[in-house]
């Protein structure tokens, strides 16, 4: 039956290396975000691509409103889809929410994960005492409502926003797949990753990290790397990519697989 | 950029753009710039029989009389289109793209759902619903059905606000909308009775979690995702104490033991039926502030006495809750009272390990870990299991209403029965079908749908209401003509088809039982049949009735019963599984179905193509073939679709021409019928008379080669050899499908033109298109380099739209465009250019394509490419390939600078030769000047031929910069040179990577196809030297010998791009004596042309062709000076 969750998930394996490399997209994204890195880690790794359950290129039927509330479910398909294809050892490289639920998932089965590598990651995304996570609850609310007027003026917006950099293609492959979320799952699952706090247990991860980030990047400011860095409980680098965006496979790919290759040879 | 009203209407049904008009309307009485949702909502409930407002009378809540109810959702939706700014008043104020995004989901969802579709079609007709009428007109094109327009409308969440704002639960809406009134009593029972396919139900057999039952059964009572993982983890042997870590972890904490003690006791199973929670938080402060244990002390007597009361009557257990951790490892003085309680807790939990659970939460892993430094052994004295805990369920509540809305979008295959099947008498047959017990009751349901809707299209004669449009033919005689003998052997046939019906179906049973991967998701695209069919039924009903088809009847008076045999015959071997070739036809092509999760329209003709063919045969039977010959061209048909199309018509009996009259004529007139029908029907009929073709003539074979070499050959005349083989290839693919009856070699069907000549391999293609599909438009063309490139501005090439998907490629990744289009054109010559050029994902979808005869898009969709050639170019030569095109010839006009050829237009300049007086010397010579002019060799022209060379310089340089752009963009992003260093350095390593894999890929890519053909550059040093003595023949007879005329470079290279272009060979000629000649004699009225005049024709850089030349792509007038 595990079968079936590959399909739903898209699940696809490329490459012809011995080693697995899972490559898990962001919110907003689907697997295709990954095809201008790909070619440069085909050759030595099996890459394990998927679909989160959230994206626009999975049926919506399968996202369960009731079932999707937490990450944890995220992580639940994650290990499924690594289970059902009888990985017992990869490289996980998350964006953005997935790095959140690599490392939920890498708490949760250690010896699963090789090496985490988290782009444009944040244990939080809301400010709080002692911490800076780029975004305050009202502007949050704010954010949310824009979301359910128009979604797609936010898309619009949001799209260049978040690529940051002046890449046009790069804006316009975000805006698609971004656009094909239904808008109504895209503010739920914002809504959980906005609720999402996973500073507390950062410490349970015991899989050596690797943190890349851009030197600017709307959802995630620097800080939330160095925070990382001293929280999480494994071997951690960061590596602070010299550009701007939350999306750098889109927008620098090559400067991005230069920096995986090299984190993933550590 | 919003969608104009009419081009949203297309993807409407009827009712829908009824609906849709109103919006529109609406919207224009408002003076708004645009149609939203919301003026969609307004219209929809204002129409009479209103679904919407039927949907919402049977969810609004009792608590409100429902007129009021109505009266504040008209309210807040007045309000709230009051509030949208107004302009001024447009005629259609064009649909919004949010209201558009709207029906696109819709259909996406429709295409998603046969079976609900189909339900609510059984549903409409016993109903008599509103909605009957909408969802009959839905076409192979998908047309959005109303319920689906507003169903997708709802979930807008602008619209959801409005709903809510007048106390309506938009998720509520939807699902009354979907769930028809019958079902609604029982409708909460068997949704609980029958849970749709979710992701965790089907991880849930994964895991086999289901076999502990600790899962909330009320999982829509809202009970979170945290309970249920702290309770699984306390449904664990070991390790069952959960502490729950993260920032939210207290607030999770809280809630589950709320949860808890509030009596949903329910929810914990096993050992944990009946346990008690008991908090001793408080006295832990206590302890930790007062020094008081005092009240401890008591507390946990409290707990030992219950544990064994616990013990005593061997049910429930305690939940020992001590809340914040943190409480325990205060730094203070009073320290020393906490290890005395971590060693009771611990001695207690090892008395009653089985019956104590401790729990507990913690802000952040750190402070555990110091908790762990004090008490090393408390993780295991206390059995802790650490539940890492990242949001709290709190902030859900009320941000979003926990909606069961998903639901209402799950197909509810299991749900209804299908009365239906009961009216058909094989219905019986066809359920006493020995299935696999293992198959659910979804599934069971399912596959009678398809079963059902299988038997439909066999059982012709029985459903002739329910027959599609292209087996209506049949069915037409069959019921109107119908006599004794004839039913007879409509049963017989039908008996049969139905034994191979069983038979199939017990395959398909099989196959997705020992491969239940193929289950769930396939059964739905199988059950998609009757979406198709399921359209046409009302229609034909009253077409029928009304006695339209009395017309075509009248056409085909007395081949009736000739085709009835021949049905029958043919019928006999597609259906019986012991032919294997036919069968795997079959299954071949349910296969490519079976594995497209949201089959297209395009995907559905290409797979009725085998149904579809039975009014073909049985009308070229009548053209006085015995049966028999017949089969072998239907297995080869079913194979290849219409690769052979329409080898040839010439050769096409007078009989069969006669039938294809008829045929047209039938099309014509069905055409006529459905309006909407018609595309897809006079396509159908349209295949179908140019398939009577090979069918009725096997004899073509023999002819088959030279024909099409005559066909190519007239189009693309230089390209001999390349031609000689690509006819052969094909005749041989041909020959080979037929007599091996279409056992497919994968790569069969593809071809690979190797070398220069761009123009001539395109004419190729398009030339074999016309051969094999008729049709010069069954090209799907598309150049696989220029994704990345900018497009050549002005190129003369562009007209041609050798180029011309930049728009349609917007935002969509390269193999999803070509799966678009072959999706689009199901039966074509695909031609790929530059494939050598392609990127990593077509490589792979390339690969997989030749290799499974499917071709996948990025999401793993497949496009079945059986019925397609391949043509994949490359300009480059591999390794592998020996061949040297290129014998080191200096050539003046190679093909790249020609490719550059840009479409200006030409003027011609007087000027005098006295500034060069090496000029005098040719002054006789005219060819010479000319060709020395226009060639640019000559040794005294060295400043043209810098000037040549520097911009041929120019030209392969955009060709790289072309490549380049884009990383160039990207340097934007590195702010200091390092960064560019970096970048550079990696670029370098990329492309040699890049070119190292996608050259080896290329050549095992190469190595698969059926045949390589190579070909010779075009002559185009031949072409110039003809063009010039053309042009100086036209010369010296305008302007007289005297005047020396000198051709630009660009000019030139325009002309040889523009003959290469031309479709006919004199195409050039035509123009040098035409329009150059009027110009030149234009000239010598208007100068007075003195000997040493130069005349030099130039092009007008930036300077667009306004009126071209007829039969060639040059201007149609020269500009004088």
């Amino acid at each position: 039956m595990g079968y079936n969750l590959l399909e739903a998930l898209n699940v696809q394996i490329v490459g012809s290396g011995d080693r697995y490399l899972v490559l898990a997209h962001g919110l907003g994204t689907d697997q295709s975000v990954w095809q201008r890195i790909l070619p440069l880690f085909t050759p030595s790794y099996r890459i394990i691509l998927y679909d989160l359950v959230c994206a626009g290129s999975v049926n919506p039927d399968y996202f369960d409103f009731t079932r999707y509330t937490t990450l944890d479910p995220y992580v639940d398909d994650l290990l499924n889809i690594l289970k059902s294809l009888g990985v017992d050892s990869c490289a996980y490289v998350g964006h953005s929410v997935s790095a959140m639920i690599g490392i939920l998932a890498s708490i949760r089965r250690p010896q699963l994960f090789s090496k985490l590598i988290l782009i444009g990651a944040s244990p939080r995304f809301l400010n709080d005492e002692d911490y800076h996570g780029g975004f305050e609850q009202g502007e949050i609310e704010k954010v949310f409502s824009a979301m359910e007027a128009n979604y797609e003026a936010w898309v619009n917006g949001f799209a260049p926003l978040a690529v940051g950099a002046d890449v046009p293609t790069a804006v316009r492959e975000f805006s698609r797949t971004l656009f094909n979320m239904r808008p109504d799952i895209s503010l739920f699952v914002s809504r959980t990753v906005f609720n999402s706090d996973l500073r507390g247990v950062l410490g349970l991860v015991r899989v050596p990290c690797c943190v890349i980030q851009t030197a600017r990047d709307v959802s995630v400011p620097a800080s939330v790397a160095e925070y990382l860095r001293s929280h999480l409980g494994g071997r951690t680098t960061v590596e602070i990519l010299r550009t701007e965006g939350h999306l750098p496979h889109l927008t620098v790919p090559a400067l991005l697989s230069q920096v995986l290759r090299r984190a993933l040879s550590r | 950029m919003p969608t104009s009203v009419t081009a949203a209407r297309q993807f409407l049904t009827e009712e829908a753009a009824r609906a849709l008009d109103e919006a529109v309307a609406v919207a224009r009485r408002r003076s708004h710039a645009q149609t939203t949702s919301l003026h969609a909502v307004s219209a929809l409930l204002s129409l009479p029989s209103s679904t919407l407002r039927e949907a919402c009378t049977r969810t609004r809540s009792s608590a409100y009389p429902s007129r009021l109810q109505f009266r504040a959702l008209e309210l807040s939706v007045g309000v709230s289109l009051d509030r949208l700014p107004s302009s001024k008043s447009v005629e259609d104020p064009p649909i919004s793209n949010s209201l558009m995004a709207a029906i696109k989901r819709s259909q996406a969802s429709q295409r998603r759902h046969p079976e609900s579709y189909h339900l609510q079609q059984l549903h409409s007709s016993n109903n008599n619903n509103a909605n009957a009428t909408g969802c009959s007109q839905a076409q192979a094109i998908l047309k959005v059905e109303l319920k689906y327009l507003i169903l997708s409308i709802l979930d807008d969440p602008i619209v959801s606000r409005v709903f809510g704002e007048a106390g309506f639960r938009s998720c509520d809406i939807k699902l009354a909308l979907v769930r028809p009134p019958v079902a609604q009593v029982s409708s909460r029972f068997s949704r609980a009775h029958c849970p749709p396919i979710f992701l965790c139900n089907l991880t849930d057999s994964v895991f086999g979690r289901v076999g502990y039952n600790l899962l909330f059964p009320g999982q829509e009572d809202g009970v979170d995702e945290n309970c249920k993982r702290i309770s699984e983890v306390m449904a664990k042997k070991s390790g069952k104490s959960p502490l729950l870590v993260g920032v939210c972890a207290l607030e999770a904490l809280r809630a589950f033991t709320e949860s808890l003690t509030k009596g949903k006791s329910g929810i914990l199973d096993g050992d944990l039926v009946g346990s008690v929670v008991i908090s001793i938080e408080k006295e832990i402060n206590e302890i930790v502030n007062e020094g008081n244990d005092e009240k401890m002390g008591l507390k946990l007597k409290e707990v030992e006495a219950t544990l064994e009361k616990c013990n005593g009557s061997g049910g429930g257990g305690v939940v020992l809750h001590f809340g914040d951790l943190k409480g325990l490892i205060f730094d203070g003085a009073l320290g020393d009272f906490v290890s005395p309680l971590v060693l009771r807790l611990a001695g207690l939990m090892e008395v009653y390990r089985r019956r104590l659970w401790l729990m507990g939460a913690v802000d952040s892993v750190e402070i555990y870990r110091k908790f762990c430094d004090k008490f090393p052994n408390v993780e295991k004295d206390w059995d802790l299991q650490l539940l890492p805990i990242t949001s709290s369920k709190s902030s859900f509540d009320g941000a979003y209403p926990k909606s069961s809305l998903m639901r209402s979008f799950v197909p509810f295959g299991g749900l209804f029965p299908t009365p239906s099947d009961l009216r058909s008498p094989l219905s019986g047959r066809n359920q006493s079908i020995p299935r696999c017990n293992l198959c659910n009751e979804k599934y069971e349901q399912e596959v009678d749908a398809v079963k059902k809707a299988g038997s439909t299209v066999s059982v012709a004669d029985q459903y002739s209401e329910n027959l599609p449009s292209w087996l209506r033919m049949a069915a037409v005689d069959t019921s109107r003509g119908e006599d004794v003998a004839k039913t007879k052997a409509g049963e017989s046939m039908l008996s049969a088809k139905v034994l191979g019906l069983q038979k199939k179906w017990n395959d398909i049973c099989q196959r997705l039982h020992c491969t239940p991967t193929v289950t769930k998701l396939d059964n739905p695209s199988m059950s998609q049949v009757p979406i198709v069919k399921g359209p046409q039924f009302s229609r034909d009903q009253n077409r029928t009735s009304s006695g339209d088809l009395s017309i075509n009847e009248s056409l085909f008076p007395n081949q009736s019963p000739s085709r009835q045999i021949h049905m029958q015959t043919n019928f006999l071997p597609k259906s019986t599984p012991s032919i294997s070739c036919t069968s795997e036809g079959r299954n071949m092509n349910f296969h490519s179905v079976l594995h497209v999760d949201v089959p297209s329209v395009t995907q559905q003709t290409d797979k009725d193509v085998p149904w579809f063919h039975h009014p073909r045969q049985s009308l070229s039977s009548c053209s006085g073939r015995t049966p028999s010959s017949f089969v072998p061209p239907v297995t080869t048909d079913l194979k290849l679709g219409t690769i052979y199309a329409s080898t040839s018509r010439e050769s096409n009996t007078t009989k069969s021409l006669n039938h294809q009259e008829h045929l047209q004529r039938f099309s014509g007139s069905v055409s006529t019928e459905f309006d909407a029908n018609s595309e897809t029907t006079s396509y159908q009929f349209a295949q179908s008379s140019s398939c009577s073709g090979p069918a009725s003539a096997e004899q073509f074979d023999l002819g088959d080669y030279k024909s099409i070499r005559k066909a190519l050959a007239e189009k693309v005349g230089w390209q001999d050899e390349a031609v000689n083989s690509v006819s052969q290839a094909v005749s041989q693919l041909r020959h080979k499908y037929r007599s091996f009856r279409g056992i497919n070699c994968k790569g069969d069907n593809w071809l690979t033109f190797l070398g220069p000549d761009r123009v001539g391999k395109k004419r190729i293609a398009s030339a074999l298109a016309d051969v094999l599909f008729g049709s010069q438009e069954c090209v799907v063309s598309l150049d696989l380099s220029s994704q990345d490139k900018l497009g050549h501005s002005n190129s003369i090439f562009e007209c041609k739209e050798l180029s011309s998907y930049d728009e349609m490629s917007r935002g969509k990744t390269m193999s999803d465009l070509i799966a678009e289009e072959l999706r689009k054109k199901p039966h074509s010559v695909v031609f790929l250019e530059n494939v050598d050029k392609a990127d990593y994902g077509v490589q792979h979808s390339l690969d997989l394509a030749i290799r499974t005869g499917k071709f996948p898009d990025s999401r793993g969709r497949e496009i079945s490419i059986n019925n397609m050639v391949l043509i994949t170019t490359s300009s480059s030569i591999t390794k592998g390939n020996v061949k040297v095109i290129c014998e080191n010839k200096v050539v003046k006009f190679p093909e790249k600078i020609i490719l550059g050829a840009k479409n200006w237009q030409m003027q011609i300049l007087v000027g005098s030769a006295s500034d060069d007086a090496s000029k005098s010397n040719y002054m006789g010579v005219r060819v010479a000047t000319v060709k020395e002019a226009s060639t640019s060799t000559s040794a005294n022209k060295r400043k043209t031929m810098d000037v040549v060379e520097s911009s041929e310089l120019e030209k392969t340089d955009t060709g790289e910069r072309e490549h380049k752009v884009p990383r160039s963009c990207l340097d934007l992003n590195f702010p200091v040179e390092e960064a560019d260093e970096e970048d550079m350095g990696l670029g370098h390593s990329k492309s040699e990577s890049m070119s190292e894999s996608s050259e080896s890929w290329l050549e095992e890519l190469f190595s698969q196809v059926h045949k390589k053909i190579h070909f010779k550059p075009f002559d185009f040093d031949g072409v110039a030297d003809k063009i010039v003595k053309e042009i100086s023949s036209q010369c010296q007879r305008t302007v007289g010998t005297e005047v020396a005329l000198e051709i630009g470079e660009q000019v030139m290279v325009q002309m040889l791009a523009a003959a290469w272009l031309s479709d006919k060979r004199e195409a050039i000629e035509d123009w040098v004596a035409k329009v150059l000649g009027r110009s030149l004699v234009e000239v010598g009225q208007k100068y007075n042309l003195s000997p040493r005049s130069v005349l030099k024709l130039v092009a007008c850089e930036g300077d667009v062709v306004k009126e071209q030349a007829p039969g060639i792509r040059l201007p149609a007038k020269i500009n004088l000076n």
